[in-house]
């Protein structure tokens, strides 16, 4: 009877701790719920029988399950991230916790509660959340890869069982690191953690100056490519190397900067720029990481956004360049005869599936046989049938299905044709898009749950500074200001970066595409120029939501 | 000249529900003279923090006035009271309040680039006050690379820097052991010397027999004083402040 009521007790505690933290507590269930939903997703799609129904399912399954497999990782990481910003916040209260008296296995119990509550709650409304949208998603799935519609999505119970199995780990972990940070921490140390200084930070200006000569290099190569191959083989090791640069110039490059501010006294000792360059100081030295992580996560988002809608936009042109005429038959030398002989059967063919062949415009060899064997579709240089097809694209895909089915004596083999490798193509740069877009969205996802949780623990952070500020009379209006300056820059610094690595990535976009047949380095221009603006607008939205949630946690003193 | 008057002040506060009310101050009433050492002593709990944020501006009595020079602070509109407290008042707290992300030199100026001072003017003070403090190889350190007693000195050289008409301290020892303590009250008396007005709250009678006069507070009211005299030594006046404190609370004991 005792023991049920005390297990009520550290549950009750641990609800009223959530509510109190509720900045915190409420965007990590939110982020266990993102991310459940997205994982509960991938699983469900990657083992529904419905994929392996689809044109080309095989592979989209195997693109599914390895990114099945890369975002549970990634998930797992995530998640045991945040929780420790979780703790990080609150190692004060702990400590209290410990000169009240309350011993390290109640504050452990307490803690474990809090977290099962959490990511219990958040687990459940991600499968929710991802049953709902799961369907919505799907049919916007069909439709990009233009599949047949009487498909549908039944998620599998084995992606309940992979939901739980990921946040039965992530709870272990966060665990195991919550119950080590309060066994090992004394009260005195946990109570003052919070005000810990900051280390030195030595080898500034070497490191500010690789990370410049990695970036140039790296901006330098992707603008210079001259061909596909290279710029598929180097793509990786050079985004490596930008983000290697990014971490760098974010944590040495910004700290050398302010540097270089702070030594010009005239400009250092304004008010407008004493506390805000100082501030900047001790931003840039704990948070470089994160706002570098931002900007990488800013940067993938718009390159895979750009990379797959480009794709998907540029199908057309890629299928033109690749199929210069709708129809080619390889007939391995056929006579003059035969090849009338078969021309005139695919004439009455096609006559039955309404739709008629007209030769290929396109090849110069073509037009030359034409003179010799009017209305021919033949090409006896290269033995080669070319034509265009004009008529219903339903039709004309009926047609050459049978075409197919038929054995035909001149056909040897080779058949090619823009119909099957449109469908195909839909379903290839279809699912391709799709994936980006689902990606980005996950990466925008958490960028956004990074920014926010940076602002937040930031605003319990400068609360104090700018009391003290208040206390040797700096004025409201100048408190504001630099509040301002400082939470604008902290934005607008990831959104630059993000936005110059963009330019030069397009053009090593342009270059990958070229592996694709596409040649339109405009038309990427355009697409990554839209996918910049959108994600522009989003992220000013968010600014604008945690920058006010910061204001009101570091106004509350003021 | 009476630099500061305090009329009545009273303050209540209350809880977030409303109705649970808190009495912090129950009318206090004193004047400091102009170049006066004034303690004033009284248990954790007493309203010390609150008297001396009410007399730094940075919060309202629920009754009562404040006067400095003569100006009523209740006079001054919000938008001048940072102005006002940038010029008049220098503040010493307990637990510092130095900024992290500022040098020592660059917490002492703090002040000074609030009020727009020439860089100049700023040098040209910095150097004697900063020699007065004995902090003056430790200006380019960081807060936390420095003691608990040079933070307080360099805490203490930020109020003056801006000669300030009236030096406020919230137990400006709390934090330090008696050896920072003793340097940092003998600094107060050199301050008080060259014609510094300070008010001191602290709770402890070490700290106090610094003063020259000594205030008692007790459940939000001044209870007594004691003055020092001329000529007396900090023994004395010590062993003084220590009878009267115990004979103030074993009268609070037999009252309650
Ligand atoms: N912001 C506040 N809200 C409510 N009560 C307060 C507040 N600040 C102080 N008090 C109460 O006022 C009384 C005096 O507090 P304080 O001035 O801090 O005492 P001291 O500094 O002498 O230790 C205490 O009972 C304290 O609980
Ligand atoms: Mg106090």
């Amino acid at each position: 009877m005792a023991e049920q009521s005390s297990r009520g007790f550290y549950r009750r505690l641990a609800w009223t701790n959530i509510r109190r933290n509720r900045v915190f507590c409420l965007p990590f269930a939110l982020a266990v719920a993102v991310v459940s939903a997205v994982f509960f997703l991938c699983v469900g799609i990657a083992f529904s029988d419905g994929l392996s129904n689809m044109p080309s399912g095989a592979t989209a399954r195997a693109i599914f399950a390895f990114g099945v497999f890369t975002f549970a990782l990634f998930a797992f990481f995530f998640m045991f991230y945040l929780n420790h910003f979780l703790v990080k916040q609150r190692k004060k209260e702990f400590g209290l916790y410990a000169v009240l008296g309350l011993s390290k296995n109640h504050v452990g119990r307490i803690l474990l509660w809090e977290n099962f509550l959490l990511i219990g709650g958040g687990m459940l409304s991600g499968i929710l959340l991802g049953a709902l949208f799961g369907q919505l998603l799907f049919s916007l799935l069909k439709q990009l890869i233009h599949a047949a519609p009487g498909l549908q999505l039944r998620i599998p119970p084995v992606a309940y069982l992979g939901v739980a199995i990921l946040f039965a780990l992530v709870f272990a972990a966060t665990a195991v690191y919550n119950l080590a940070q309060i066994r090992l921490a004394n009260p005195i140390s946990l109570l003052q953690s919070e005000k810990r200084g900051e280390k030195k930070s030595r080898f500034l200006l070497p490191a500010a100056l690789l990370g410049l000569a990695m970036l140039g290099f790296a901006y330098y190569f992707a603008w210079t490519i001259e061909n596909y191959a290279i710029a598929l083989g180097v793509f990786f090791p050079l985004a490596m190397l930008v983000i290697c640069a990014t971490y760098l110039l974010f944590a040495a490059g910004s700290i050398a900067v302010l540097r270089l501010l702070r030594a010009n006294k005239r400009f250092y000792y304004r008010p407008e720029h004493f506390v805000s360059i100082s501030g900047m100081f001790h931003r840039m030295k704990q948070n470089a990481a994160g706002l570098a992580t931002i900007c990488i996560l800013s940067t993938m988002l718009t390159v895979t956004l750009t990379t797959t809608l480009s794709l998907y936009l540029g199908q057309e042109k890629i299928l033109a360049e690749r199929y210069p005429q709708d129809l080619a038959i390889y007939s391995g030398g056929a006579e003059g005869a035969d090849a009338a002989a078969y021309d005139a059967e695919l004439s009455d063919l096609a006559a039955l599936y309404d739709i008629t062949l007209r030769p290929a415009e396109t090849e110069p060899e073509a037009i030359s046989v034409l003179e010799t064997l009017p209305h021919s579709l033949y090409d006896a240089q290269n033995n080669w049938f070319y034509c265009d097809i004009s008529g219903a694209d339903a039709d004309a895909t009926a047609f050459i299905q049978e075409l197919r089915k038929g054995k035909d004596p001149l056909v040897y083999g080779y058949f090619d044709d823009i119909f099957s490798a449109r469908q195909e193509g839909y379903t290839m740069f279809g699912g391709l898009l799709f994936l980006g877009a689902f990606f980005s969205i996950v990466f925008l996802v958490i960028a956004v749950l990074l920014i926010y949780f940076k602002q937040v623990s930031e605003g319990y952070e400068d609360k104090a500074r700018y009391l003290i500020l208040q206390q040797v009379g700096m004025d409201a209006q100048q408190v504001q200001d630099t509040i301002r300056r400082q939470v604008r820059w902290v934005f607008i610094l990831p959104l630059l970066a993000t936005m110059l690595h963009m330019l030069f990535a397009s053009r090593i976009i342009t270059r990958m595409l070229e592996a694709f047949l596409l040649y339109d380095w405009g038309m990427t221009l355009r697409c990554s120029l839209g996918v910049c603006l959108l994600f522009i607008l989003l992220y000013f939205v968010v600014y604008q939501l945690t920058a006010r949630i910061y204001y009101r946690i570091v106004r509350h003193s003021v | 000249m009476v630099l500061l008057e305090i009329k009545q002040v009273e303050k209540t506060y209350r809880t977030k529900l409303g109705f649970q009310q808190c009495v912090a101050l129950r009318g206090i009433s004193c004047k400091v003279e102009e170049g006066e050492f004034v303690a004033i002593m009284g248990a954790s709990g007493s309203g010390k923090t609150t008297l001396l944020n009410i007399l730094a501006s940075l919060d309202r009595p629920s009754a009562g006035e404040v006067l400095l020079d003569g100006i009523k602070l209740s006079d001054i509109p919000d938008r001048e009271l940072s102005r006002f407290r940038r010029d008049k008042l220098g503040f010493v707290f307990q637990d510092f309040n130095l900024l992290d992300s500022f040098s020592l030199r660059d917490n002492i100026l703090l002040p000074l680039v609030l009020a727009r001072r020439p860089l100049a003017e700023m040098e040209q003070r910095l150097i004697p006050v900063a020699d007065m403090l004995g902090i003056t190889t430790l200006l380019a350190k960081f807060p936390y690379e420095v003691s608990g007693g040079e933070k307080q000195r360099t805490a203490v050289a930020r109020a003056v820097i801006t000669e300030p008409r009236l030096l406020l301290a919230d137990e400006p020892t709390g934090a330090l052991d008696s050896r920072a303590s003793a340097n940092l009250l003998q600094v107060f008396t050199k301050l008080n010397c060259l014609g510094r007005t300070i008010l001191m709250v602290t709770h402890s009678a070490q700290a106090a027999s610094y003063a020259r006069r000594v205030l008692f507070i007790s459940d939000g009211r001044l209870v007594s004083q004691l003055f020092r005299a001329a000529d007396e030594n900090d023994h004395s006046f010590f062993a003084r402040i220590i009878s009267s404190q115990s004979a103030l609370a074993g009268g609070g004991e037999q009252n309650g």
